[in-house]
C-alpha cells in the first residue's frame, strides 16, 4: 500500500488502527507502525494530522522496545535455564531436544 | 527430431553399459565399517552412563595408539586435534581411559580392536563390588558385610562399565576392515622422523548419539511429553522374561499361597554384559551355571515323583543390572501374584559360576545374618556374606534358608567377570579346528565332564533338600554328552544338529551364529529373548514329556512367546525331532511340560517409581544410526580457499552482470536488421 496516494485522514485511522492493535499482545504491529510512519511522522513537513500520528509512532516505539527487553530476558533466562528446572523445563517446551539435557 | 532421439538413445545405452562402474561418489569417497559395536548410554535414577556423540556423528583425525608415549601426541603435542584414538588389542585392556575422559576437547572418539585372545592378565570392566546397593547388606542388615567391607568380590574390577564418556567408542574385530584403516594410518597420517603429517589426512567419523540424558525418570518423562504430537520414545526400560518350571503341576490361575505345597527353588542367572553393546559372552559368569541347572533337571527328571517336596528351577534374567529378574519374582510373590508366595518356599539353592579347571573346586555361600534352620549338609563358613546372587533379594523379604554354590572362596576366580572376553576360550572349551562342527558337537571336552560333575552335585543336593532318601542319591547322575552338547550350543555355535531337532522349523532363522547373552530392552510389554526362549525350549524338552497329539495344530499354544498367556498348568512346545535317516523329512512331536515364563521388567517400572532406591531402574538410550567411516580430510586452510574462491567468483559474476545490464543499451544495439514479413 502506498502511503502517498492516501488522504491524510486515511493515514491518520491506520495509523491509529495499527497502534491501537499492538495492545492485543502484537509488538509487531507496532513494529510496523514504527517503521512504516517514521517518515511521514518526523521527516516530511508539517501537516495537520501530523501532529497526532507523531505521538502514535512515538507510543509505539516506546510499547515496542518494553516487549523487545521483556521477551530478550525471558528468552534468555529459559535458555539458560530450562535443563536446570526438570520438570517444569520440560512441561513448558514443545520440543526438547534428543541427547542433551 | 531424429538426431535427438539417436542422441539419447545413445547416451542411454552408455550409462547402462558403465553402470557396473557407474561408482557413486559416495562410493569413491567413504569406506563404510561393517561390523561395530558401539557403547550405549544406559540411564539409572541417579546417572548415565555410557558413551555419547554428537548428532551427525564425531569426525577426527587417526591415530594409532602404539604404546603409552604416543598418547602426549593426542592430548598436547599432535598438531591436528580432534583426534580419533585406535587403540590395538594390548593396550585396550591395560590401558585406563580416564586420561582420555581427561583431554576429550581434543579427543573425538576411541576404537578398540578386539584382541584375537583373552589378555593373561584379566580384565573387567565391571565395578569392584557388583549390585552393592541392590544387595541384602545394607546399614539395616548386615552392616559390617555391605559395600563389599569383608570380601571383594571382583578386584580386578575397573568400573570403566560404568563411567559416562562424551565422546563415542566402537569395538571392532581385528580383520580385513582393519587392516585397511591401519594401511591409511600408515600412509597419510604417520609422523616420520619428528616431521609432522602433512593434509591430506585419514580420518575416521563414529556415529552413535543417544536420544536420553541425565537420568531414568527424565527420560521416562520425555518419552510421553505434554505437547508432542507424535512422540518419538528416548530410552527404553531393560527387561525380559524369567523362565521357571516345576517338578509337580502348578496350578497357575489361583495366585498367592498354595496350603501344602512346600518349595525348593533351585536359581541361577540367565543373562551377561560387557562395556560394549550386544557383545556378553557370559561362559563363566551365566552359561556355566545355566547348563549345570539345565543338566541337572535332566538328571532329576526320573526322580522326582517320590520327592514330597516340589523343586522350582528359576532362570533369572537381568540379574547383572542390580537383580531385575529375582527382584521382581520376589515382588510378585509378596504381592501374591504369582503361582506360589514367600511362605511356600521352603529353601533355595542358588548355582552361580562354576566353571572349574583342573584344581579348583565347589565352594558354598550362605548368609551370615540370617537365622537358619536349614537342613543343609555342609557348613560353610559363615563370617563371610554372601557373593552376589538372586539369593539376596529373597532375604529382603524373608529369612529363608539356602546356599549358593560357586567356583571361588573369597573373590571371584573369574579374570573376565562381565567383559566380552568370558567366553569359551576363557572355560578352555577347545575344539580342534580340523574338525567338522558335527563333530565338535560330539566331543565332550574337559571342561564338559567338570561341569557334568557340578551338575551331578548339585542336582543331588537338589534331591535330598526335596526330601529324597541319602541311599537313592547315587542313581541321579548327569549326561556329559548333554552337558557338552548344551555348553557347545550356548558358546560355540547355535546353528548345530542338536539344537536345530528342539525347536520349531519356522524359528531356525532367528538365532544367530553366536549366542550371545545380554538383557534386552522391553517397551513396556516384554519380550524374550533368544537365551530365554532357548532356554525354555531346552528346559521342555529335558523335563516335559511327549504327548499324544500328532498334529502342530493341536499342539495348543505351541510357540514359546504365547508361554506369557497360556495354561492353567501344563505348557506345550511343537518340536521338529530328529531327521530321519536317509531322508529331510523329521519326526516332530509335541511336548507336554511345566515350563513358564514370568515378566522380568523391575517392579521399580510397575509403580512408576523411577527414583527408586530399592528396585533396580535401569534403561537403555535408544538411538537412531551407528555407523562408522574413514575417509580423507583436507587441511581448514585448503577448506577455507576453497569457500573464499567460490565466493570471490560469485561477487564477481553478479558484478559483471550489473555491469552489463546497465550497459545493455550501448553493447547490444547493433547488429538489429529490419524484419522483412515474409510470412
Amino acid at each position: 500500500m502506498n502511503l502517498e496516494r492516501l488522504p491524510n485522514e486515511e493515514k491518520l485511522t491506520l495509523c491509529r488502527k495499527y497502534y491501537l492493535g499492538g495492545f492485543a499482545f502484537l509488538p509487531f504491529l507496532w513494529l510496523v507502525n514504527v517503521v512504516w510512519f517514521f517518515r511521514e511522522a518526523f521527516i516530511k513537513p508539517a501537516y495537520t494530522e501530523q501532529l497526532q500520528i507523531k505521538t502514535y509512532v512515538q507510543r509505539s516505539a516506546v510499547g515496542l522496545l518494553l516487549w523487545v527487553a521483556v521477551l530478550t530476558t525471558w528468552i534468555t533466562i529459559f535458555q539458560h535455564f530450562r535443563a536446570q528446572w526438570g520438570e517444569v523445563g520440560d512441561s513448558l517446551s514443545f520440543t526438547i531436544p534428543r541427547g542433551t539435557p | 527430431m531424429d538426431l535427438l532421439s539417436d542422441k539419447w538413445i545413445v547416451n542411454v545405452v552408455l550409462c547402462l553399459l558403465f553402470v557396473g562402474n557407474c561408482n557413486s561418489v559416495e562410493k569413491k569417497i567413504y569406506i563404510n565399517l561393517n561390523e561395530t559395536f558401539p557403547c550405549v548410554r544406559l540411564l539409572n535414577a541417579t546417572h548415565q552412563i555410557g558413551c555419547q556423540s554428537s548428532l551427525s556423528g564425531d569426525v577426527g583425525v587417526l591415530h594409532l595408539l602404539e604404546s603409552e608415549e604416543n598418547l602426549d601426541w593426542v592430548l598436547r603435542t599432535g598438531p591436528n586435534p580432534p583426534y580419533m584414538v585406535i587403540l590395538e588389542s594390548t593396550l585396550f585392556t591395560r590401558y585406563r581411559p580416564c586420561s582420555l575422559k581427561n583431554g576429550s576437547s581434543r579427543v573425538a572418539g576411541v576404537l578398540a580392536v578386539q584382541p584375537t585372545s583373552n589378555p593373561p592378565e584379566g580384565f573387567s570392566p565391571h565395578t569392584s563390588c557388583p549390585n552393592e546397593n541392590t544387595g541384602v547388606y545394607s546399614e539395616t542388615y548386615g552392616p559390617s558385610y555391605a559395600h563389599c567391607n569383608v570380601t571383594m568380590w571382583n578386584p580386578l574390577g575397573t568400573g570403566i562399565s560404568y563411567e559416562e564418556f562424551d565422546f563415542p567408542i566402537f569395538s571392532v574385530k581385528d580383520d580385513n576392515d582393519t587392516e585397511v584403516i591401519r594401511r591409511c594410518y600408515m600412509e597419510h597420517n604417520r609422523a616420520v622422523n619428528g616431521s609432522t603429517p602433512q593434509y591430506p589426512l585419514c580420518a575416521m567419523q563414529l556415529m552413535s548419539h543417544m536420544a536420553a540424558v541425565t537420568d531414568t525418570a527424565t527420560c521416562m518423562r520425555r518419552n510421553a511429553p505434554t505437547f508432542s504430537l507424535a512422540p518419538d520414545g528416548v530410552c527404553d526400560p531393560l527387561g525380559d522374561a524369567n523362565i521357571w518350571a516345576s517338578t509337580k503341576p502348578l496350578n497357575s490361575s489361583t495366585k498367592g499361597h498354595k496350603d501344602g505345597v512346600s518349595v525348593v527353588i533351585a536359581a541361577t542367572k540367565l543373562d551377561s554384559r560387557s562395556f560394549f553393546f550386544d557383545v556378553a559372552p557370559g561362559a563363566d559368569s551365566a552359561a556355566t551355571g545355566l547348563v549345570a541347572l539345565l543338566a541337572a533337571a535332566s538328571a532329576l527328571h526320573n526322580a522326582t515323583a517320590e520327592l514330597n517336596r516340589t523343586i522350582l528351577y528359576t532362570f533369572f534374567n537381568g540379574e547383572t543390572f542390580d537383580y531385575i529378574g529375582s527382584s521382581r519374582m520376589v515382588y510378585d510373590m509378596a504381592k501374591n501374584d504369582f503361582t506360589v508366595d514367600l511362605d511356600n518356599i521352603h529353601s533355595i539353592l542358588e548355582v552361580g559360576q562354576v566353571a572349574l579347571g583342573p584344581d579348583s573346586r565347589l565352594w558354598l555361600h550362605s548368609d551370615p545374618v540370617s537365622k537358619r534352620n536349614s537342613s543343609v549338609n555342609v557348613e560353610p563358613n559363615v563370617t563371610q556374606p554372601l557373593p552376589p546372587s538372586s539369593f539376596q533379594r529373597f532375604l529382603l523379604e524373608r529369612p529363608i534358608p539356602g546356599v549358593v554354590i560357586e567356583n571361588h572362596q573369597t573373590s571371584f576366580t573369574n579374570k573376565y567377570y562381565q567383559s566380552m572376553f568370558d567366553n569359551a576360550e576363557y572355560l578352555k572349551l577347545n575344539y580342534p579346528p580340523n574338525l567338522t562342527p558335527e563333530e565338535q558337537l560330539e566331543l565332550v571336552t574337559d571342561s564338559a565332564k567338570a561341569l557334568t560333575e557340578v551338575a551331578t552335585t548339585v542336582a543331588r543336593g537338589l534331591y535330598l533338600q526335596a526330601g529324597g532318601e541319602l541311599a537313592q542319591m547315587s542313581r541321579i547322575q548327569a549326561d556329559s554328552e548333554l552337558v557338552s552338547k548344551m555348553l557347545y550350543t550356548f558358546l560355540v555355535r547355535v546353528n548345530n544338529s542338536w539344537f536345530d531337532q528342539l525347536v520349531k522349523s519356522d524359528w531356525t532363522g532367528v538365532l544367530s551364529e553366536l549366542m550371545l547373552y545380554e538383557i534386552n530392552t522391553s517397551e513396556r510389554k516384554v519380550k524374550t529373548t533368544e537365551p530365554a526362549l532357548m532356554v525354555q525350549c531346552i528346559l521342555a524338552n529335558l523335563t516335559g514329556s511327549i504327548a499324544n497329539i500328532t498334529e502342530v495344530y493341536f499342539c495348543p499354544f505351541s510357540s514359546p512367546n504365547f508361554l506369557f498367556l497360556c495354561c492353567q498348568i501344563y505348557s506345550y512346545l511343537w518340536v521338529q525331532g530328529p531327521v530321519r535317516p536317509n531322508s529331510t523329512e523329521r519326526d516332530s512331536f509335541c511336548v507336554r511340560s511345566l515350563v513358564r515364563q514370568s515378566k522380568a521388567l523391575s517392579p521399580a517400572f510397575e509403580l512408576s517409581e523411577y527414583t527408586s532406591k530399592n528396585y533396580s531402574t535401569w534403561a537403555e538410550s535408544r538411538w537412531s544410526a551407528i555407523k562408522g567411516r574413514i575417509f580423507l580430510v583436507a587441511s581448514h586452510d585448503l577448506e577455507m580457499l576453497t569457500l573464499g574462491v567460490g565466493v570471490g567468483v560469485l561477487l564477481m559474476s553478479l558484478l559483471l552482470t550489473y555491469i552489463v545490464s546497465s550497459k545493455a543499451d550501448i553493447l547490444f544495439s547493433s547488429g538489429r536488421e529490419p524484419t522483412n514479413a515474409t510470412y
